[in-house]
């Protein structure tokens, strides 16, 4: 893809200013790896297990009503895992260590998804950008067919065309 | 005892030139309340950026070997003071209380007296 050297930079930019970061990866909703700095070890299997758990993360903000996809926590006896929406068709994933300021995590991820959407082909996330309080939004999963009918056509809601 | 909304209440309300105030827990960084603050002063950032402050602290002294605990932090700034105080007992530890002043409305005394009464009032 071309776009991994710059998403590649972005992580770089993220591991030099959050500490205890002790990898990160950008992939896509499906599972395959655009850019990665994750050592020891396999990041395929890492993005493969973020799209399972995102797939049911998506499924769960669904059923109970609360909307897209945006973030995703897990807590571990050793360090956090954390997975962030980037745009409709990607997510960023950071390991860090069990002592991380997850505070900070958040506002650094977060940011970062919104730089990396439009990298990943997708548009820019507005809503991370927006002061006001984000409006409904679509998931960057395609919902369960014929649970919500106004989310069934993804890239094209807000009549942006990527 | 206090909750924690009604302690931020408290900080806004009776603190002379209070611009917001934020329980934060340092464990994780991120904000247990906020109240008050501004387009340009993000008080979950506030939380996240104090929770390093904290830390940094706290390990200097474990490397300095103070066996001693942190009652409050205060910086001051060209046109604000920021005060960090940290909880004692009651399940409070880990967290603090972060308040920002507005430097030519504040009594900085004052101030730090009446966030001591808050932080002691305070049950979490």
């Amino acid at each position: 893809m071309t776009a991994a050297p710059e998403v590649l930079a972005e992580l770089e930019g993220l591991r030099a200013r959050v500490p205890h970061l002790t990898g990160a990866m950008v992939a896509s909703t499906d599972g395959l790896v655009i850019a990665h700095l994750v050592t020891g070890m396999e990041p395929d299997g890492v993005a493969a297990l973020t799209a399972a758990a995102l797939g049911v993360g998506a499924r769960l903000t669904d059923a109970v009503g609360h909307g897209g996809f945006r973030e995703l926590l897990v807590r571990g006896e050793h360090g956090y895992v954390a997975t962030y929406a980037a745009g409709p068709s990607s997510v960023l994933t950071l390991l860090a260590t069990a002592d991380a300021n997850v505070g900070r995590l958040n506002l650094e991820a977060r940011r970062a998804g919104a730089r990396i959407a439009p990298l990943t082909g997708g548009p820019a996330d507005r809503r991370e950008r927006a002061a006001a309080p984000p409006p409904p939004s679509r998931s960057p999963l395609p919902s369960r067919p014929g649970h919500r009918p106004g989310s069934t056509n993804p890239g094209n809601e807000n009549g942006v065309s990527s | 005892m206090t909750n924690t909304e009604t302690a931020l209440k408290d900080a806004m309300g009776s603190i002379e030139g209070a611009l917001g105030v934020a329980l934060v827990d340092y464990g994780s960084g991120m904000a247990l309340g906020t109240l008050g603050g501004s387009q340009s002063l993000d008080l979950n950032v506030a939380a996240a950026g104090n929770t390093d402050v904290v830390r940094a602290k706290l390990r200097t002294m474990e490397m300095l070997n103070i066996q001693d605990a942190i009652e409050d932090i205060l910086i001051t700034l060209g046109g604000q003071y920021h005060l960090i105080r940290l909880l004692t007992g009651r399940g409070g530890n880990g967290l603090f209380l972060y308040l920002v002043l507005d430097s030519r409305r504040a009594n900085l005394a004052m101030a730090r007296h009446q966030l001591k009464r808050i932080e002691a009032e305070l049950e979490v």
